[in-house]
């Protein structure tokens, strides 16, 4: 939808909710609707598991913590293993708040903004945001990351009372959108071979540190050695270029 | 599964873990990011690290989910999983812009081949 440079923040604040509702949010919807199945199966009651959409807002995140509370992990590998699957938003966050800044903006708005930061929201983000007013950006992004939430939210409530009842391909095709997701968006962010080695570095060295470490720590382990021996990779091929 | 800390336990307890061990691990980074957004320059070679490693670890989620896959996804053998993933990666890298059809086309090979297994 275009934005005229001369609206004020509400009718801005509207349209990036309806652009989000125009398809992206329904998206991160679906794909939280697994994590209200994942709380129930651990016994969590169903607000903790909106809760965690509200407050987490991270769909590996909330994965990770209820998969690995079925699986029986210490609370100090679960935390280890998340604060690690997040880490993606220290750049992500870096690379994001620029667009939207403005001058006299207080620290505690940039901390909202930056809390909507989520795959989803950043991928639209830097893709819709530079075609915005500078001005109009921050209350275009809180709409349409707060649509995306407040779907999400209803998303992670049906799927803890539906998922059960869903036959077992709809209820697996439900847990399997984060990963599919997840995989299609990262590979369609490759920009140098190096991109591409992490990527096929990290999905074949965690099930095998998986057997061979576990515990939860696996994850952490095999991200850090994937992704620096992709990081020499790009040096390497710079140094020889140079 | 994992118990709760035994002198924090109670009716709050998933409440309280939620938000110790989920939201305060990944909220961190976002706070950190805007503490120092000003002072990182976003093509400096700590921050590629980063982002190498946050690409491999993402990647190495996708995997768990795949190869240890929770629920009723457990339900469908891997070699289908393994199937409705490359074949959204196949879709992505015919044209890296079609990341809802990638999502599309590996759901109708998930839930169709499902649909025809269990």
């Amino acid at each position: 939808m275009k934005v005229s440079p001369d609206w004020g923040w509400q009718r801005v604040l509207l349209a990036g909710m309806r652009d989000a509702l125009s398809l992206p949010a329904w998206i991160v919807c679906l794909s939280l609707v697994g994590v209200g199945s994942l709380a129930r199966d651990v016994g969590y009651p169903v607000g903790a598991a909106v809760l965690s959409t509200v407050l987490v807002w991270a769909g590996p995140s909330q994965v990770i913590f209820f998969a690995s509370i079925a699986a029986g992990a210490a609370w100090s590998a679960i935390a280890f293993a998340i604060a690690f699957a997040s880490l993606r938003f220290l750049p992500m966050t870096v690379a994001l708040l620029p667009l939207v800044r403005r001058p006299g903006q207080g620290v505690l708005m940039q901390i909202v903004i930056a809390h909507f930061i989520a795959v989803t929201t950043w991928t639209e983000g830097l893709r819709r945001l530079p075609a915005l007013a500078p001005q109009q950006r921050a209350s275009y992004f809180l709409g349409f990351g707060g649509a995306c939430v407040l779907t999400s939210c209803f998303g992670t409530f049906a799927g803890y009372y539906l998922v059960g009842a869903l036959p077992v391909p709809l209820a697996a095709g439900l847990l399997c959108l984060t990963p599919i997701f997840f995989l299609s968006s990262l590979s369609a962010g490759v920009r140098h071979v190096s991109d591409a080695v992490a990527i096929i570095l990290g999905f074949c060295l965690a099930p095998i540190f998986e057997r061979a470490i576990g515990g939860g720590f696996d994850l952490i382990i095999s991200g850090v050695l994937g992704g620096s021996l992709a990081f020499a990779w790009r040096q390497l091929s710079r140094r020889r270029k140079a | 599964m994992t118990q709760p800390i035994a002198w924090l336990d109670g009716a709050h307890w998933p409440y309280l873990a939620v938000f110790a061990f989920a939201f305060l691990p990944t909220e961190i980074w976002r706070w950190l990011a805007v503490l120092f957004a000003r002072r990182i320059d976003p093509d400096s070679p700590v921050l590629e690290w980063v982002r190498a490693v946050a690409t491999a670890l993402l990647a190495g989620v996708v995997a768990k989910l795949v190869f240890t896959p929770p629920g009723a996804l457990a339900a469908l053998p891997l070699w289908l999983r393994l199937a409705a993933l490359a074949t959204g990666l196949a879709i992505v890298i015919s044209d890296r812009r079609r990341v809802m059809y990638a999502v599309l086309g590996g759901e109708i090979v998930l839930i169709g081949g499902g649909w025809l297994l269990v």
